[in-house]
């Protein structure tokens, strides 16, 4: 098991009263899985992959990863938790516009502490596999939607994260370039990696192994 | 319209109330600044302006070597007035003077002395030519009569009622009995004459009647005719070596001419300057006043210049910086309808309102610190309220602020493009940061010019401060108008030596620190000529005087009590030594006389050779000087034992009540009379401290606000990266370092600069620091350890942010 989440609530304050923005979620993943979280809009997708994804705390539950109960550690474990074993893709891509293409791809590596070589052969390995040597020097501002979504998921992968967290990742591209993007997630779930996807697209959620529905912060 | 304008103007200034506080505070902290310098550059370049004519008086200046160094005086021989106002015809009125230093007087009735700090005698034409205001007496007659004299109102004050006062007797340093024939308005903070309180008249003053072109005593002044310039007179100036000082050289030099006492290195040269340059341009030794420098002035206007630079630099980067919030409002009102013109309208509304209301706060600011102010720079401004041209050029002023400070920002932010600005995802990029960092660049470069400068300053003054005089200054008491106990001098002198705390005790009224001096032509054995004179002070001191004052002895011995020819002894400075071409040990055992008169010889047997010591400001170099056994006993030098000086200083006053009551006990601490000679330094030191701090404190607002901003921009990034792992140092650092490259760059700028400036400056010191890499390192150092506390805030706030916050797309 990759991890497993048991009566996970979170709660904001508002105007007094308690709104539940996740309520008693209890999941667990299996390594390999590929699982699509759906839902409208406000019904607690993000939360649940920002919690998983450990950016965000809960206020009552455990969750554990692999071997370790993620409630009880302090903020520097977790941080270093997901810096070892997790990957984020996003929905506006997030690629730093200062940076070209082959050092936005660098960048996670940099905070890993890699050497200068080992990191050059990640890179290079990541530009080979994604195809796109030839844009390495590009800035994200010269290419389409689409190539920034692939440079933003080998920038995610780069690093050999067990879990793959992707919020929304083709919703700000066409039917194409998004069909690219999960022809590629399938792929990768193929070759072993965990994805845990949140997605609005009935086609898109087709793609995974599981699907799980949300409803105002509740698992169907 | 405008009403609306100033309505909209108003709800936008309070909705970003961080933006507007810092431009505000720096606004206002610049503009006090600026004003509170225009205020003292006002003050100084109004000096002597309030007397008559003011622009038709010049003073005469000689520069003149005979024998010895050069010299730069304010001051000509006695006849020289009189010569003037009969051979030059543009000259249409003299005044001199001859400053007398600290003058007791005392009713005939009463042994109460009262001390003047400053008295001069004074030509009959003083009231007249500098159009006093007379209180009381004949303006044109008051000093007609030998024996008379005129008083400040404060002065006359503190005997009689000062309208009473004409006819009253007063006695002066307890000798001749003079007559009140006037009371004078006390005289302007700002002129020559502040320091003075009391003029005695120079009809009766033998030493001003005689034709005695060989001392130079008088500070002498001419008015000329109206259309006429002091070049006019330049030549018959010139003309007076020939026509008077040769001929009385001629007495003692007989058959000498002008050209064979400019053949033999000597030279006598006169010029002019105006009074209204005297106070700012003027440094020669006896000037009547303690001058300031020009440099003084520049050096303040720069940093005037550079605050109002700063801050307003700090509203044009802000505002810019800022901008971004107002896009998305320029984009609504561009759709609406709105031209560019009504938008710049808009925003200039804006600047207005924030420079205006920082005019405010700054005028205010700077009325309430005037006071100390004034203490600080030892100046009696006042704000000038009630005069409309103050009110005039502060509107300009603000105007123009508003304009330049708002103008940028206001041309700028009306450029946006409604299309890019209205997409809504917010970041879009408003540019102009280029124009932002080189502001930054700019505004700290002139902090760390500041800094440098502050700091060659402080340490020239430290140097100043601990350099070896030659003489030890600590622990040394001056108890001045000992010669007012006439026979009991010595007794007094003797019984505080016997005091348990007083270690040595001496008698003499010429001390290093400001005091007597005289100088006088020396001639050698043997070298009776003109041409071997030298021009060396001669010092009357007593046996204890060397020890007191810890003098060191390079060669020879020092004077002794117990050989009787040490009464015609002298012991002369290395700097004699080396203007009569010996080597100290040379020097020794040769006589010397003063004068070359014949039948009156006087010779010294010179019996060693004392350090050099400064007796005059370090801005000079140390003069030949000699001193002599002789009596003189206007001050008694006590060196006091280390420890508590209060019981002593009692014991002293005691002894002296015993001998002269009625006489008050007055004496001062040597090394306070030393520093009041680098008071213009110290002071300057102390202005730059504050006015560096000041705009310092200015750039940092600057920065700080652009970290905030810089900060916010970069929201998605700093998330983005904490996402893919890196932690809140490497974010702070980060952020941090980008400014810190502008500070950088800053420093490298600035500090060629800074040395350029500073090294100028030391220029006007005879003995000076070199500044020295240290300096440099401690600026670059101060500079970047401020900019990263500044920036450092803002980094760290937007480093701990959670990521989950600033990436949230919906």
């Amino acid at each position: 098991m990759l991890l497993e989440l048991k009566n996970i609530f979170k709660w904001v304050h508002s105007g007094g009263q308690r709104i539940f923005l996740l309520k008693d979620i209890n999941l667990s993943i299996e390594e390999g899985e590929f699982i699509s979280v759906m839902g409208p809009s406000g019904s607690g997708k993000s939360t649940l992959l920002n919690i998983i994804g450990m950016l965000d705390q809960f206020d009552e539950g455990e969750y554990h990863f692999l071997d370790e109960s993620v409630h009880a550690l302090k903020e520097k474990h977790r941080t270093n938790l997901y810096k070892e074993y997790i990957g984020f893709v996003f929905q506006a891509y997030h690629l730093l516009d200062d940076l070209t293409v082959q050092e936005n791809l660098e960048m996670p590596l940099l905070y890993k502490k890699y050497k200068g070589p080992e990191r050059r052969a990640m890179v290079a390995d990541m530009l080979d596999r994604f195809q796109i040597v030839g844009k390495k020097d590009l800035f994200p501002a010269q290419l389409s939607g689409g190539q920034q979504q692939l440079v933003g998921v080998a920038r995610a992968l780069i690093s050999k994260p067990k879990l793959l967290l992707a919020d929304e990742p083709t919703g700000n591209l066409n039917s194409k370039q998004g069909e690219e993007i999960m022809t590629l997630f399938k792929q990768l779930n193929t070759a072993g990696v965990t994805i845990i996807q949140v997605t609005h697209s009935e086609k898109n959620a087709e793609y995974g192994s599981r699907i799980i529905n949300l409803l105002d912060g509740r698992m169907l | 319209m405008f009403k609306n304008q100033l309505k909209i103007a108003w709800r936008s200034i309070k909705k970003q109330p961080f933006l507007n506080a810092l431009n505000t505070l720096g606004l206002a902290i610049g503009i006090a600044g600026t004003l509170l310098i225009s205020l003292y550059i006002d003050d100084e370049l109004g000096y002597d302006k309030m007397f008559a004519d003011a622009d038709r008086i010049h003073r005469i200046n000689s520069d003149m070597k005979f024998g010895g160094p050069d010299r730069q005086l304010s001051q000509v021989s006695a006849p020289m007035a009189a010569a003037m106002l009969n051979d030059i015809s543009q000259v249409e009125g003299v005044l001199r003077f001859r400053p007398w230093g600290t003058t007791s007087l005392n009713k005939i009735d009463s042994k109460e002395l009262v001390l003047e700090d400053n008295a001069a005698y004074a030509d009959t034409t003083l009231v007249s030519m500098l159009g006093l205001n007379m209180r009381y007496g004949n303006p044109d007659k008051a000093l007609e009569q030998p024996n008379s004299l005129i008083l400040t109102k404060t002065a006359a004050e503190k005997h009689f009622d000062p309208s009473k006062a004409i006819g009253q007797k007063l006695i002066l340093n307890e000798g001749e009995t003079y007559t009140v024939t006037g009371v004078i308005e006390d005289l302007p903070q700002n002129s020559f004459l502040a320091d003075y309180s009391v003029f005695m008249s120079m009809v009766g003053y033998q030493d001003a009647l005689g034709n005695e072109w060989g001392s130079h005593n008088y500070n002498t002044f001419i008015k000329l005719k109206p259309n006429t310039s002091p070049e006019d007179i330049a030549m018959p100036l010139q003309g007076m070596v020939e026509d008077y000082l040769i001929p009385y050289a001629q007495q003692f030099f007989p058959g000498i001419t002008l050209e064979q006492f400019e053949a033999s290195g000597n030279y006598m040269r006169y010029s002019t300057i105006p009074l209204l340059d005297i106070h700012l341009w003027s440094n020669r030794e006896t000037d009547m006043s303690r001058n300031s420098d020009i440099n003084n002035i520049y050096i303040l206007s720069f940093i005037a210049l550079f605050l109002i630079l700063l801050a307003s630099i700090n509203f044009m980067n802000l505002s810019t910086a800022y901008s971004l919030k107002r896009a998305k409002e320029v984009g609504i009102r561009k759709t609406l309808g709105s031209n560019k013109k009504s938008l710049i309208r808009q925003f200039l509304t804006e600047s207005s309102l924030i420079t205006f209301g920082s005019l405010a706060f700054g005028v205010i600011t700077a009325f309430i610190v005037l006071p100390f102010f004034n203490e600080l720079a030892n100046k009696s401004i006042s704000f000038p309220f009630t005069q409309p041209i103050f009110w005039g050029l502060l509107l300009i002023a603000g105007l123009l602020l508003a304009i330049i400070s708002g103008g940028y920002p206001a041309f700028f932010m009306s450029r946006f493009m409604p299309a890019r600005v209205l997409k809504g995802s917010g970041d879009a990029n408003v540019g102009g940061s280029t124009l932002r960092s080189s502001l930054v660049v700019f505004q700290f470069a002139i902090s760390v010019f500041l800094i440098v400068g502050t700091l060659v300053v402080g340490q020239q003054l430290r140097f100043i401060q601990n350099k070896d005089l030659g003489y030890s200054k600590d622990q040394v008491l001056l108890i001045h108008n000992m010669n007012r106990l006439g026979d009991n001098v010595h007794t007094l002198k003797d019984e505080v030596k016997q005091l348990a705390q007083v270690s040595n005790a001496s008698m003499s009224g010429y001390l290093p620190t400001p005091s007597f001096r005289t100088d006088s032509s020396y001639f050698l054995e043997g070298k009776m000529n003109q041409e071997s004179a030298v021009n060396m002070q001669g010092w009357p001191v007593d046996f204890d005087y060397m020890n007191t004052l810890g003098l060191k002895l390079i060669t020879g011995r020092g004077f002794d009590p117990n050989i009787t020819t040490d009464s015609t002894a002298m012991i002369v400075n290395e700097a004699a030594v080396a203007v009569m071409g010996f080597t100290p040990e040379e020097v020794l055992g040769k006589r010397i006389s003063r004068g070359v008169d014949e039948n009156n010889l006087n010779f010294f047997t010179v019996i060693g050779v004392v350090k050099d010591f400064h007796f005059e400001s370090m801005r000079h170099v140390v003069r030949p000087l000699s001193l002599q056994i002789a009596n003189s006993d206007a001050n008694l030098i006590v060196k006091l034992k280390p420890g508590t000086f209060r019981n002593t200083i009692a014991q002293i006053n005691a002894l002296w009540n015993s001998y002269s009551p009625g006489i008050a006990f007055d004496y001062r601490f040597m090394d306070d009379s030393f520093n009041e000679v680098y008071q213009n330094e110290q002071r300057l030191g102390q202005i730059f401290i504050i006015f560096t701090a000041l705009s310092i404190f200015i750039a940092c607002l600057g920065l700080f606000g652009l970290a905030a901003f810089n900060a916010q921009k970069r929201i998605k990034e700093i998330g983005v990266r904490k996402v893919l792992g890196a932690s809140v140092g490497q974010i702070t650092y980060r952020l941090s370092f980008d400014f810190l490259k502008l500070v950088a760059l800053s420093i490298l700028i600035a500090l060629p600069l800074g040395w350029f400036a500073m090294d100028r400056w030391l220029q006007d010191f005879t003995y000076r620091i070199h500044i020295g890499l240290g300096t440099f390192i401690i600026a670059s150092v101060l500079a970047i350890a401020i900019a990263l506390l500044t920036v450092s805030y803002q980094s760290i706030k937007a480093a701990i942010v959670s990521p989950v916050k600033s990436l949230r797309t919906e």
